[in-house]
């Protein structure tokens, strides 16, 4: 039975006045950000090149060089494929970081004796640093990609873990109540409330997660694989191509600003619309 | 169709020192089909206890609970029933359209389906224009407008409220109250509601259940005779409200 409005009442939406000259500043702000980056960028360019002038190249290589090393390791095939393999080594030992770290972060925020009985094991492992995971790794998978997926996976599954567990408590028992009064099932009070709480802090553990996986994955590579960027770090390293390491160390830097600028930025700022900023805006 | 009945019903909360609070002491209570009963009291005097209790979130400790004349154990019907609570509610990762249609998701109303009677609804609580607005981006008194549709968008035949127009100004409850009035005829709802505005009480309610507090207990109950709509600034309704006041 449809019910129909007899007296709707009138309520204005702001008007978009406002609305257009706020999206103005902020493209003037942004603009101001970007003209601000470049400086600095071109700053400590100067800076670099000014240092290297005084330097042996195999202790401080020029831009200059260091470009010219890099654009040479871009050509070739060999460049692309350890970027790749480093890449998906990171890739893996993240996804499965996650889809272990997920189920129980839940489990043991769902479970509050099982939580308790575990929550030692989780400050043992994370007090062994990830350099100690890459030599065990190396002793249990020997010179494999498994090594590098290991310790990623071991620095990873820790934090995720716990940022889902942390997550689950702060589940709000009034929506839990709510849920309740419309007679959801359990698998939708898990969805529809569970879920939308957990994701910002498994969002925040997964952001840290990935960014420590990639870097030990460096260490991990130098010490038991015989392929990928740390690897190659290493092989420039022990060659004295100076240029070369800056070269490699350019590439990460640049791409983790790719996927954070490209990736996580937007997909942040997507999922998280509904909250409210912290000191307004 | 809907009808509740409150029997002989106690409830103690364990508190924290490990002391018993005494919250309600042998409540009966009926709120008889396609009626508008107003539960008032004091604060803290266990009214939101007594609403949760009729929406089977909490069991009494002592007496039963009847719904549409069946015990609240071997009810079935839950689902007619909407429980609109003190607090809004409004989950913050969903939109005001979202937010109202949580209920209809439970209940597997299909997505066509569900839009067209959350525009209904919103339409109804006057926010049509802000369907797609965050609850942080609301006022409060949007919010519980919101909260309102929500527990409206189901259609129930039994509708609880605790305090369901005290965030709103005086215009604009007075329009929800003749709202809520017409969708009840309409929809042959019962309802029960918790009110802290005796003159609200008046103007909706048949019946006022008065509590005292500590613990919660009926002190008395009153059937307004007086023909729909009421007009809040009558003398029949003035005197009613003042004498529920002086009850109090
Ligand atoms: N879960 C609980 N555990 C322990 N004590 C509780 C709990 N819920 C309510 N109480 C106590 O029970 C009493 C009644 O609470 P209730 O919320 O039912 O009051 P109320 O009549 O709705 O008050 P108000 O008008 O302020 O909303 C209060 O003294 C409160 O401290
Ligand atoms: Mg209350």
């Amino acid at each position: 039975m449809p019910v129909p409005a007899a007296t709707p009442l009138v309520e204005k939406r702001p008007t978009d006045g406002p609305k257009t000259s706020h999206t103005q500043g902020s493209r003037e702000k942004r603009l101001r950000l970007l003209s601000m980056r470049v400086l600095l960028l071109l700053l400590l360019l100067v800076i670099w090149q000014v240092a290297s002038l005084g330097t042996a190249p195999f202790v401080l290589p020029s831009p200059g060089r260091v470009f010219d090393a890099w654009w040479s390791l871009v050509v070739t095939a060999g460049f692309w494929r350890d970027f790749g393999i480093t890449f998906w080594r990171v890739l893996m030992g993240f996804a499965l970081a996650a889809a272990i770290g997920v189920p129980l972060g839940v489990l043991l925020g769902a479970n509050e004796k099982l939580g308790e009985f575990f929550d030692p094991v989780l400050t043992v492992v994370n007090t062994v640093s990830s350099s100690i995971w890459a030599i065990f790794a190396l002793i249990w998978f020997g010179l494999s990609d498994w090594t590098t997926i290991f310790v990623v996976f071991m620095t990873a599954m820790p934090l995720i873990l716990t940022n889902v567990w942390q997550g689950t408590r702060t589940v709000n028992a009034d929506f839990v109540e709510l849920a309740q009064t419309f007679r959801m099932s359990r698998l939708q009070v898990m969805l529809k409330i569970y879920l939308p709480t957990i994701l910002p802090p498994f969002f925040a553990g997964a952001r840290l997660a990935f960014g420590f996986g990639a870097r030990v994955s460096l260490v991990a590579e130098t010490l038991g694989a015989s392929s990928g960027i740390g690897y190659r770090l290493r092989q420039a390293a022990d060659l004295v191509q100076t240029d070369q390491v800056f070269a490699w160390t350019l590439t990460l830097v640049a791409l983790m600003i790719a996927i954070e600028s490209l990736v996580l930025k937007p997909l942040e700022s997507r999922l998280f619309a509904w909250k409210k900023k912290a000191g307004g805006q | 169709m809907a009808s509740v009945k409150v029997q002989c019903v106690s409830k103690w909360f364990e508190r924290r020192d490990g002391e018993s609070l005494h919250v309600l002491q042998n409540i009966d209570l009926e709120a008889p089909e396609k009626t508008i009963t107003a539960i008032v009291g004091a604060s803290g005097c266990g009214k939101s206890t007594l609403l949760n209790i009729v929406a089977g979130l909490i069991e009494p400790d002592r007496g039963c609970l009847f719904l549409n004349g069946v015990k609240a154990s071997e009810f079935k019907d839950w689902r007619s029933m909407t429980y609109m609570f003190q607090e809004d509610r409004l989950l913050p990762w969903r939109t005001a359209a979202q937010n109202v249609a949580f209920g209809l998701e439970a209940a597997g109303v299909g997505r066509a389906e569900r839009k067209e009677r959350v525009a209904e609804t919103l339409e109804l609580v006057g926010l049509s224009q802000f369907a797609d607005v965050f609850p942080h981006e609301l006022s409060g008194g949007m919010r519980s407008r919101v909260a309102l549709a929500r527990s409206l968008v189901t259609r129930p035949t039994l509708l609880l409220m605790d305090e369901p127009f005290s965030k709103l100004d005086p215009t604009i409850r007075e329009q929800m109250h003749a709202e809520v009035l017409r969708i009840a005829e309409l929809m042959s709802m019962t309802i029960l509601f918790v009110t802290h505005d005796v003159e609200e009480a008046v103007v909706l309610a048949s019946r006022v259940v008065v509590l005292n507090p500590r613990p919660g207990r009926v002190r008395e109950t009153r059937t307004i005779d007086l023909p729909y709509p009421r007009d809040r600034t009558s003398a029949e309704v003035q005197q009613e409200a003042r004498s529920l006041r002086e009850s109090l």
